[in-house]
């Protein structure tokens, strides 16, 4: 059954580069934030809007330092929207955006909240994933135990499986980027982009900094091994270890073919269908279904389970699916997806993916949702998916509605 | 029990001398007699009339490692616990109260004997060689109980720390000093109680770093990011090379990372607790009874035949001067033997003596030697290409490449020189003793000596015993393995003799799976996660089809008409004779052989053996694999081929790589259960055929032989 959680806009900032020279690290992730709350008051022409917000919900891969300790109620203070209700930060690795979006419109359709801002914010050039480590990553026990493998050398493991070579990986890679490159082009993005200011108000970044116009099979094919040291190091033998018919891990993922770190926010105004028409708000979607799944840790294949999950959820066959957004982290597995469930090229990733526009963890989510939905309104085109595959075997997914 | 004397100094000296035994052992005994003493220290230390401690010992060793007798035996966690606890207190009770101590090493201190020296403040040892220093528990499935592991982790870091508990080597104090577990070296005696007294009167106020408000963990804790992705990789490392399967090993590193991010009483209490976990798993005494109770047997003379006096060899002749004869001839040098290495010419045989000296180069970049100790190693070598050099030698052994005419001929060459006292060995792994042995002149002194490659790294040989070959003979050569710190394993002149008998079934039950639709890397694996070093399709390759298949066809010779094909013998025919793959010498067999080295299983197999098999159970897989060897090495001991369970369990661990943590073959059918194991191989026998029959010495075996007999 359709939910009741309708999406009234969603925005972002433009993806930076999240390692250095960075476009966004001089910006602090506060402050990134407080501009994206800031451009709903703009776009809804409600001034009033933080008085009618029940929860902000922010999901972030890295919630430490200068976007810890609650991020999200410390931006809503710090961005003057003290009378907004709530403040909430999760994580569930890359999907936290997805999974915030999701949380939000479950908690609508429960009548626990009327309008909820949801979405992710992630500044990996200033906030390092290291800074948030835990037991899978540095507790030999729950190394061991939980056969844990680095997402590199996972991704690896699926490429060696299926007979992926590095010329295949590139091969999609090269497409991924022509594809942003376009739609960037084209100012397909423009609809929820919004550009990230100084203080006085000067253009620090307007557009998607990372797809390259220029790159070519040979740079690509030139490009070492990404993960080769972490597999060498005992990762390759682990994963040996739980899929024994594989003999061997090649390492053919290199930076050009997983997605380059990124820096970013994206953020979704969600509410009930009264919300909407108190507000003065048109729904521009609605969150059709959502599901979460997990698959065996050392795997990175949960997305086909999720998008099973949802689209059973949301009553549909994978037919019904207009546009397809899969998160691309590492290409092998975002090619074993539209392999699996045999999905046309002209529906899957048509702007392009995170290989080309680069991956800002805890943001990506958001920022795939302001995309499919600018290109189901351009394509005038109903139904979008979403999936995101994260580590420890977890996917998100979500199915969306245009109205 | 413990003599006290004080000097004009107000230096104290408390000599270890523990009555009515060799050594000194860290007991309930020496707990006790401490405990006055110590308050006795702090009274003196109080008025001002003790500068500082000196511990040293009277014995030959500085301290013994534990009671092993009693550990083996110990099943009741909270015992363990509970003894970990009192010896932890009493390190503590020495080193908190301020009193400097300074441990004065004389001897060896392994394990618990390492401790006490972990609890003083300054450890200097005399340099020399022999001495044997720190914690090589993890050897027997151990880890050290008094919290050496805290202390190494506080006085080193875990990265310099992980590496000496991991790999439990006993180390010289030279290397010991490299590698940060003594603070000095010295001379000699009295040159050592020297050191120790003027660190002493340097160093009034002393607290160890963990006692220091402000100490901390040179290099941090886990919790710091960059060493906890280096513990990850660790870990993992450590995953990929254990395949889980051995406790201690896990225990380490669990503790290293844990521990660093507790304070130094909670992380202290909490070895105590990983102690007995570990102290009471059945793979620990598993590794106890092999590792080393069945050691200690062999050491001591097992298989050695009686009523023969001690054969001391001086000088050693070695023929052929390739990698095997330069390893044998540099364990003879570096245990005190004369050394004779002959080769067809002078240039290679002095070729061989490089060999040597490379050897020695990595053994002084270790610290084992001092770059000192190069040339009076190397001149107790000799090169030559004549054999008359080899009339001193009162043994001679044969190591030149595996030809029957060729080892004739330097029998003879030899034998003209040799008295009729002198042994001579062949080191061969496939031409049979009796058959060299007929073409001795003097068949009775005739032997052969089985070094496994590498000759320095590996802890056995086997002393193949041919038909002529005489009791006495056998018992020098047992003697002589033992002066090169080999263990000697006695067995008969069978096809592969023991080990690679043995072995060869592991290989043929892999190659069996091929035949039957199994993947190959699944194959691959699954060996490996059995605990094997390799899988068997790759020790094929390593061993050579060709030998694989001579071994089995020796095997068919010697059963006759009882003799049932082995299934795997189609598919090696097929491989030897129609694809030509032959194995790694011809970088062609089960798997494709790169020139730089590497190895990716042969992308063809699955046209001449298709998988046809989607599913697997993997304990059955592994079972096949451990249980084909046991079974194997049932056979030889009811054929006598090799007489006692130590030496077979000891033969296995080292010569041919069956997993440790099992104990070895023989062992391996204690712990898996008489019944359990008998139970399994029927329905293994219904399945795959009667070379799952168990021998009826197995059936029978007491299981109280296999456990290590109280002392």
């Amino acid at each position: 059954m359709p939910t009741e959680a309708f999406i009234y806009d969603a925005l972002r900032s433009p993806r930076g580069r999240g390692v250095p020279p960075a476009h966004l690290y001089e910006v602090k992730p506060i402050e990134l934030l407080a501009q994206c709350l800031t451009a709903f008051q703009r776009r809804s022409g409600r001034e009033d809007l933080p008085t009618e917000v029940d929860d902000l919900i922010i999901g972030c891969n890295t919630p430490a330092g200068d976007q810890g300790y609650n991020i999200a109620r410390a931006a809503l203070l710090y961005a003057g929207w003290g009378q907004a209700r709530g403040g909430l930060q999760i994580n569930r690795f890359n999907t936290s955006g997805l999974e915030a979006i999701n949380l939000a419109a479950a908690r609508i359709n429960a009548g626990y909240g009327a309008v909820i801002l949801a979405g992710g914010l992630e500044v990996m050039s200033r906030v390092p994933t290291y800074l948030n480590s835990g037991p899978m990553m540095n507790d030999p026990a729950t190394v061991i135990n939980s056969h844990y493998i680095p997402q590199g050398v996972a991704a690896d493991l699926v490429a060696s499986t299926h007979g992926l070579t590095q010329a295949v990986l590139d091969a999609y890679a090269l497409r991924s980027h022509a594809k942003a490159v376009a739609a960037k082009e084209a100012g397909y993005f423009a609809p929820s982009l919004e550009p990230i200011m100084d203080q006085n108000g000067l253009t620090i970044l307007a557009e998607d900094a990372l797809p390259n116009p220029e790159l070519t099979a040979e740079q690509l094919a030139a490009l070492p091994p990404r993960f080769a040291e972490m597999g060498l190091a005992g990762f390759d033998e682990m994963a040996l270890h739980r899929f024994p018919l594989v003999d061997h891990v090649g390492h053919d993922h290199t930076t050009g073919n997983t997605s380059a770190p990124a820096d970013g926010c994206a953020l979704c105004l969600l509410g009930n269908r009264t919300a909407g028409e108190r507000l003065g708000l048109r729904a521009r979607a609605r969150i059709r279904a959502v599901a979460m799944s997990a698959v065996d840790a050392t795997l990175l294949t949960g997305g086909v389970n999720a998008s099973d999950l949802v689209l059973k959820q949301a009553g549909l066959a994978r037919g019904d699916v207009d546009l397809w957004e899969f998160n691309e982290s590492f290409a092998a597995p975002s090619i074993r997806f539209q392999q699996r469930l045999d999905i046309a090229e002209d529906r899957f990733n048509v702007l392009g993916g995170s290989i080309a526009l680069g991956e800002p963890l805890g943001a990506v989510g958001g920022m795939m949702l302001c995309q499919i939905l600018d290109e189901l309104e351009r394509r005038d085109l109903t139904i979008g998916s979403l999936t995101i595959d994260a580590g420890a075997g977890l996917a998100v997914s979500t199915i969306i509605e245009r109205l | 029990m413990i003599h006290y004397r004080k000097d004009t100094d107000k230096i104290a000296t408390l000599i270890l001398d523990m009555t009515g035994r060799a050594g000194n052992l860290l007991n309930h005994q020496i707990v006790a007699a401490f405990a006055p003493v110590i308050e006795h220290l702090k009274k003196e230390k109080a008025a001002g009339e003790l500068n500082g401690v000196i511990i040293t010992s009277a014995k030959q060793d500085f301290l013994e490692s534990g009671d092993l007798d009693y550990l083996y035996r110990l099943e009741d966690p909270a015992r363990a616990f509970e003894a970990a606890e009192q010896l932890k207190q009493f390190l503590r009770d020495l080193e908190v109260p301020g009193v400097p101590v300074a441990a004065a090493i004389n001897g060896d201190a392994l394990g618990t004997g390492f401790e006490l020296t972990l609890a003083c403040h300054y450890r200097v040892a005399i340099a020399d060689s022999k001495l044997r220093l720190g914690h090589p528990e993890v050897k027997i499935g151990l880890i050290p109980s008094g919290g050496a592991i805290i202390r190494l982790m506080w006085l080193l870091g875990i990265e310099r720390a992980y590496p000496l508990l991991l790999e439990g080597r006993r180390y010289s104090p030279q290397e010991a000093h490299k590698v940060g577990l003594i603070d000095a070296l010295a001379d000699n005696r009295e040159d050592m109680l020297a050191k120790a007294k003027a660190w002493l009167l340097a160093n009034h106020e002393v607290a160890r770093p963990w006692d220091d408000p402000n100490g901390s963990i040179p290099g941090g804790t886990a919790a710091d990011p960059n060493l906890g992705h280096r513990i990850r990789l660790l870990t993992a490392r450590l995953s990929a090379h254990t395949n889980d399967l051995y406790p201690a090993k896990r225990a380490i590193i669990d503790l290293l990372a844990e521990a660093s991010k507790l304070d130094f009483a909670t992380a202290y209490r909490l070895d105590s607790r990983y102690y007995a976990r570990v102290a009471t798993n059945p793979v620990t005494k598993n590794m106890i009874s092999t590792f080393w109770f069945d050691k200690q047997a062999v050491r001591s003379g097992v298989g050695r035949p009686k009523g023969f006096g001690k054969f001391r060899a001086r000088k050693v002749g070695i023929i052929g001067a390739g990698q095997m004869g330069s390893g044998i001839a540099f364990l003879c040098l570096r245990n005190g033997l004369q050394v004779v290495l002959k080769d067809v010419s002078q240039p290679i045989a002095a070729r061989g003596k490089e060999y040597v000296g490379a050897k020695i180069d990595e053994y002084i970049e270790r610290g084992t030697f001092q770059p000192t100790d190069r040339p009076l190693l190397l001149e107790r070598v000799a090169t030559t290409n004549l054999s008359d050099q080899f009339a001193e030698c009162d043994i001679v052994v044969e190591a030149v490449f595996e030809n029957k005419s060729v080892k004739t001929k330097v029998t003879r060459e030899a034998e003209q020189h040799l008295d009729e006292y002198s042994v001579f060995a062949t080191n061969t792994l496939s031409i049979p003793i009796t058959e060299l042995g007929k073409e001795s002149v003097r068949p009775a002194n005739y032997v052969g000596l089985h070094f496994f490659s590498p000759a320095e790294k590996t802890a056995v040989v086997e002393v193949v015993v041919g038909e002529q070959t005489s009791q006495e003979t056998v018992a020098r050569a047992f003697d002589f393995a033992i002066s090169i710190r080999k263990l000697p394993i006695v067995v008969k002149d069978s096809w592969g003799f023991f080990a690679a008998r043995v072995l060869n079934t592991y290989i043929l039950e892999g190659i069996t799976m091929l035949r039957e639709g199994y993947s190959a890397a699944l194959i691959e694996n699954m060996g490996r996660q059995a605990g094997m070093k390799s899988g068997p399709l790759a020790l094929a390759d390593e061993l050579g089809l060709k030998l694989v298949l001579r071994y089995e066809q020796q095997a068919a010779e010697h059963y006759g008409q009882r003799y049932t094909q082995h299934p795997a013998v189609p598919a090696l025919t097929l491989l030897r004779d129609d694809l030509e793959r032959t194995g790694r010498s011809k970088r062609l067999g089960f798997y494709d052989y790169s020139p730089d080295g590497s190895a990716r299983l042969w992308s063809g197999l699955a046209d001449h053996f298709p998988v046809t098999k989607d599913s697997y159970d993997r304990m059955r897989m592994k079972d096949r694999f451990l249980f084909a060897q046991v079974i194997e090495a049932g056979w030889c001991l009811q054929e006598e081929v090799i007489e006692h369970l130590e030496a077979a369990n000891l033969a296995s661990v080292y010569g041919w790589g069956f997993p440790g943590y099992t104990g070895g073959v023989m062992r391996y059918l204690y712990s898996y259960g008489q019944q359990a194991f008998i139970d399994r191989c029927a329905e293994l026998r219904e399945r795959y055929g009667q070379r799952f029959t168990v021998p009826k010495y197995l059936r029978q075996l007491s299981m109280e032989r296999l456990q290590p007999q109280s002392s």
